[in-house]
């Protein structure tokens, strides 16, 4: 934004961001036109975008502005075409939540924000003129925003969808939470009987080389051709555009801030390869498969509930916390095999696990290792955080644990219901075999 | 004609531009490869840009060469970039008030769309730092429009089957941009206008040498032309020849628009784009039995009343039919094509196959015809890209972007970009220069050339001043004659002669660096050894450079002679009867890396 000072004097000479405007100080001369301020820039600097396509920056003070020319809406001109649907053509729907795959140079934040609508990604893929599509715009928000409201929202608008004549789903989507949404649609989308594939991108795709277009094409043939009729998440395979990976939604994370793979399967193998020509190979044989089934949706959730983590120092009051607000359960990220201070006093976790436990409350176990399973009995310690009622949670990802608690606790509060719908397989979250290989 | 150059400079910064990789190319080899795609995407008006169209419809894969050192995330567009580098920053000032130009108040970096895959990002990253400059030519002033600061793209190692291979280190070196005004007035002028300010830009010290690290491109038009952009001239030498021709070829365009307006009375028809494949089962043609060995197609059409011009030559070695397969090449990746005004037994076609070919596309005497071979879709590509070029010669000379080729000659590469290609880089803040930064730059300025010179010529022979002036040893040259008082010539010698003549033999001279020059000159101002021995001694430490000057001196036996042992040689001469010159030569003769001549000639007292 610019300085207050900036806008009254543009206002004054009824100069918008916008128009082409001529600009003097003594001898120099710039034309151009008058973009708007990023937040990060000096607000009593005005920026100009010369003739050339070049932006400098200008110090307001003694500069005279004169507006010489026409105003120019700066924004994005959305496609407005229509698609026509043909038939032999796999027909796919697609729903737009926004983050990075559907994201523009936004010039108020000075970063990249939501801003394009679905057919505007149909236009920059060609490639997705071999599907009948239908799109909706459901959001236009960054992953870091979700809550578990829109979680339902997605998962209403996903089984409208499911409903209807599309071979299968696809949800673009955010990355940074992209895989607390696979694994809440994962429990809420019983008896799936299609593939329910969300996508994002890591850079935006008001670049060439955005990995938007091709994750959202393999996303668009894992869809319509793969048999599995699971949630999954569809991203880069390698640094390279040359494939992508299918995983599955409660088996995935967001394992590196900005690389193209920064999803990785975790515990689990990932379903398939999945190439840009729609060859799809699949990894992993255990799988739902495609079926007539009659989809339903269970989208109740508990939401009091949270998602703690273990750290050297940490103090055990964060409970009462909790425990006051009336949290209804609690999931640790505990370290290595499931630890939390216990042999210290003042430090130990162990008389809040169980004063929790002891009013209703579970308490899940889960590692921040990220790799690998909990284990209640190895050291002294584990055992007396099981005694004291904590739940280990097998080889479960600690968001998992998080949304299936939500998930499981919306259905019965009842501690031993609890334990027992937490340790059983619901939607491919525990596996009893933990993979050699990575 | 209207003429104007863009002079590239890589800086010698240690880091690059946006991450902190080594800014130099690496002399390892690759450790890895990355393959990648890119897309033409909408610029931040909201129009896709031409020339990245241009390059998406030829769809190819890129791929990016790894090299650890001057490789990390930021190279691989797999990070955002980090600050922008301060060093490079500096320099830019300091070449913005050399060139007299405005520094801006706020620098905004800008995307630059290039999809040819030069840059893993889809865009170069660039900035404005100078506006408003000129510089003192022999023919008035030349404006310099802008400077800008840029990321160096990444330098292409092999083009092959639609696929490009880059190497990443250097990607990311900074670059400073210097775009003149067109108000240059001939050849020889842009080539005086260059030289200056690679002058310019030699003196403050601190850009890169050696091939590829300058390049000139150049923006040429004349009355009732077009503006085209001439890329990459890297030598100096062909700037005069590439506008010659350049301006030749824009006036012979001309001339054929003329003819065909005077051909034609509506426009020119699209031609059926002929399968003619049966016509060669039998062709002594060898690359085409080859291609329909491999199951490739010869398509063909006829270009009508186009007989005679596709063989008008533009300028010498340069006929309109290239021009035509230019866009053949840049559109549809095909080897060339052939057409009817060439003498096709050269290819092995005989007249019996030109004739069903005529017949089969319906060719008249006064039309030409035009034949690919290729896969299918590729030859139908070509054909339509031809016919394109065809139709715009009504127009007369095109905007365009062209490349040089090596006899200053040029050849179609792209459309010209267009303003759509440049938005803002919101993954780096502007950044704002305070005056006090640039008032600090100015007052360390280096001297003019014409100061240098002057100071130089009175001390050295110009022929030795001119290298010295413009070279990357100035400083070291300055310091050593400034603190250790020795003479000029033996120092400006050393640092522009003895050294690039010891690089020529293969010494590896990159080894001796400033401290080195420095305690060699220390131990000369001693009289440890004589200044004929300097070349020895400097191919002896390029070699071995972890041991002293001292130590290699005694290693090599050339410590500079004592008095005493003088004297006693001198004595054994004369006692063999030398006298005069006579002994003088023979005594240097004998022990030239140990004596120094005028000590002798004392003693001699010739």
């Amino acid at each position: 934004m610019y300085s207050k000072k900036i806008q009254d004097k543009l206002k004054l000479l009824g100069v918008e961001v916008g128009d082409a405007v001529k600009v003097r100080r003594g001898e120099e001369v710039y034309e151009g036109i008058l973009m708007p301020k990023s937040e990060l820039g000096d607000p009593d600097t005005i920026v100009i975008k010369l003739q050339n396509g070049y932006s400098i920056g200008l110090r307001f003070e003694g500069l005279e502005i004169e507006k010489v020319g026409k105003h120019k809406e700066i924004a994005f001109k959305s496609s407005e075409r229509k698609m026509k649907h043909e038939a032999g053509k796999p027909s796919l729907s697609i729903i737009s939540t926004g983050g990075t795959v559907a994201s523009r140079v936004d010039y108020t934040t000075g970063g990249v924000y939501a801003s394009y609508s679905p057919a505007d990604l149909v236009a920059a893929v060609p490639e997705l003129e071999q599907f009948n599509i239908d799109s909706k715009l459901l959001f236009s928000m960054m992953s870091e925003d979700m809550t578990p409201q829109h979680w339902k929202e997605i998962a209403k608008a996903v089984y409208r969808e499911l409903k209807g004549e599309a071979s299968g789903v696809v949800v673009t989507h955010g990355t940074d939470t992209m895989h607390f949404t696979t694994a809440a649609l994962s429990f809420m989308l019983k008896n799936l009987n299609k593939p329910v594939v969300l996508t994002g991108a890591q850079r935006s795709s008001d670049r060439g080389s955005s990995d938007s277009f091709m994750n959202l094409l393999c996303a668009a043939h894992f869809a319509t051709k793969s048999d599995v009729a699971e949630v999954s998440l569809v991203m880069h395979g390698s640094s390279s555009d040359d494939f992508c990976y299918a995983h599955r939604g409660t088996k995935v994370r967001k394992l590196h801030t900005s690389k193209r793979d920064a999803f990785k399967s975790v515990n689990d193998e990932p379903l398939a390869k999945v190439f840009p020509d729609g060859k799809i190979e699949v990894i992993n044989k255990n799988y739902r498969r495609r079926s007539d089934s009659e989809v339903s949706l269970d989208d109740k959730l508990e939401e009091r509930v949270a998602l703690i983590k273990v750290y050297p120092g940490m103090a055990p009051e964060i409970f009462d916390f909790y425990l006051e607000k009336k949290f209804r359960g609690i999931v640790i990220e505990g370290t290595g095999l499931g630890h939390v201070p216990t042999t210290i006093e003042k430090y130990s976790l162990i008389p809040k696990i169980k004063e929790a436990t002891n009013a209703g409350i579970p308490v899940c176990i889960t590692s921040q290792c990220i790799f690998g399973r909990v284990h209640e009995f190895v050291y002294a310690n584990l055992r007396k955080e099981y005694e004291a009622g904590a739940i280990f949670c097998g080889d479960m990802l600690p968001e998992v644990a998080y949304v299936k608690l939500m998930h499981v606790l919306a259905h019965s509060k009842n501690l031993e219901e609890v334990r027992k719908m937490m340790l059983t397989n619901l939607a491919g979250e525990l596996n009893e075999k933990t993979p050699v290989f990575e | 004609m209207k003429c104007g150059i863009e002079i590239h400079q890589r800086l010698a910064t240690e880091r690059k531009l946006f991450c902190s990789c080594l800014a130099h190319p690496s002399e390892e080899k690759p450790v890895g490869e990355v393959v990648r795609k890119q897309i033409a995407v909408a610029g931040e008006l909201g129009e896709v840009d031409l020339a990245a169209l241009h390059e998406y419809s030829r769809n190819r894969m890129y791929n990016y060469q790894i090299f650890p050192e001057a490789t990390c995330l930021v190279e691989l567009d797999e990070e955002p970039p980090h600050e922008l580098n301060r060093e490079a920053l500096e320099i830019a000032i300091e070449i913005c008030l050399l060139l007299n130009s405005r520094v801006v108040d706020e620098v905004q970096v800008m995307r630059k769309t290039v999809i040819d895959g030069s840059n893993t990002s889809g865009f170069q990253r660039t900035a404005i730092i100078g506006v408003g400059g000129f510089i003192e030519t022999s023919r008035g002033k030349v404006g310099v429009q802008t400077i800008c600061l840029e990321e160096e793209s990444a330098g292409i190692v092999e083009e092959r089957d639609g696929s490009i291979t880059y190497r990443l280190d250097r990607l990311g070196i900074p670059l400073v941009e210097i775009a003149t005004a067109a108000e240059i007035k001939d050849a020889k002028h842009a080539r005086e206008v260059a030289e200056r300010i690679g002058t310019l830009l030699r003196i403050t010290g601190k850009v890169q040498r050696g091939i590829g690290t300058i390049r000139q491109d150049i923006n040429i038009s004349i009355p009732d032309g077009a503006r085209v952009e001439v890329k990459g001239a890297q030598e100096l030498g062909l700037i005069e020849k590439i506008i010659e021709k350049e301006v030749e070829r824009q006036k012979k365009l001309l001339k054929i628009k003329k003819e065909l307006q005077g051909r034609f009375a509506n426009k020119l028809e699209k031609p059926n784009f002929v399968d003619v494949t049966d016509l060669f089962r039998d062709t002594t043609c060898r690359f085409i039995k080859k291609a329909l060995d491999e199951g490739e197609a010869v398509l063909a059409m006829k270009l009508e009343k186009f007989a005679g011009l596709l063989g008008e030559e533009l300028y010498e070695n340069r006929r309109f039919g290239t021009e035509l397969s230019d866009y053949a090449v840049a559109k549809a990746g095909v080897g060339g094509i052939i057409h009817s005004d060439e003498k096709l037994e050269k290819y092995g076609i005989n007249e019996d196959d030109e004739k069903a070919v005529r017949s089969r596309v319906k060719a008249e005497k006064e039309d030409a015809f035009v034949i690919v071979v290729g896969k299918k879709e590729v030859c139908e590509k070509a054909l339509e890209a031809v016919y394109e070029r065809a139709l715009k010669a009504f127009e007369g000379p095109q905007k365009e972007v062209r490349k040089v080729l090596p006899d200053g000659g040029t050849a179609y590469m792209r459309p010209m970009p267009g303003s759509a290609r440049l938005y803002p880089e919101t993954d780096v803040p502007p950044i704002r220069i305070e005056k006090e930064l640039v008032e600090k730059i100015r007052k360390k300025l280096p001297e003019t050339p014409e100061e240098r010179e002057r100071k130089l010529t009175k001390i050295l022979n110009p022929e030795l001043a001119r290298k010295i002036i413009v070279s990357e040893n100035y400083h070291l040259f300055e310091k050593i004659v400034n603190e250790l008082k020795i003479d000029p010539k033996v120092v400006a010698t050393t640092l522009e002669e003895t050294l690039v003549s010891l690089r020529r033999e293969g010494a590896p001279v990159e080894n001796l660096n400033e401290n080195k020059l420095m305690e060699l000159f220390i131990e000369y101002k001693c009289g440890k050894f004589v200044k004929a021995a300097i070349p020895e001694i400097l191919r002896y430490l390029s070699k071995n450079p972890t041991e002293s000057v001292s130590y290699a001196v005694e290693k090599l036996k050339i410590e500079r002679m004592g008095e005493r042992e003088l004297k006693e040689i001198v004595e054994k001469k004369r006692k063999e009867g030398k006298k005069g010159r006579e002994l003088i030569e023979e005594i240097m003769r004998e022990y030239r890396l140990r004596v120094d001549a005028g000590e002798l000639s004392r003693l001699v007292g010739y």
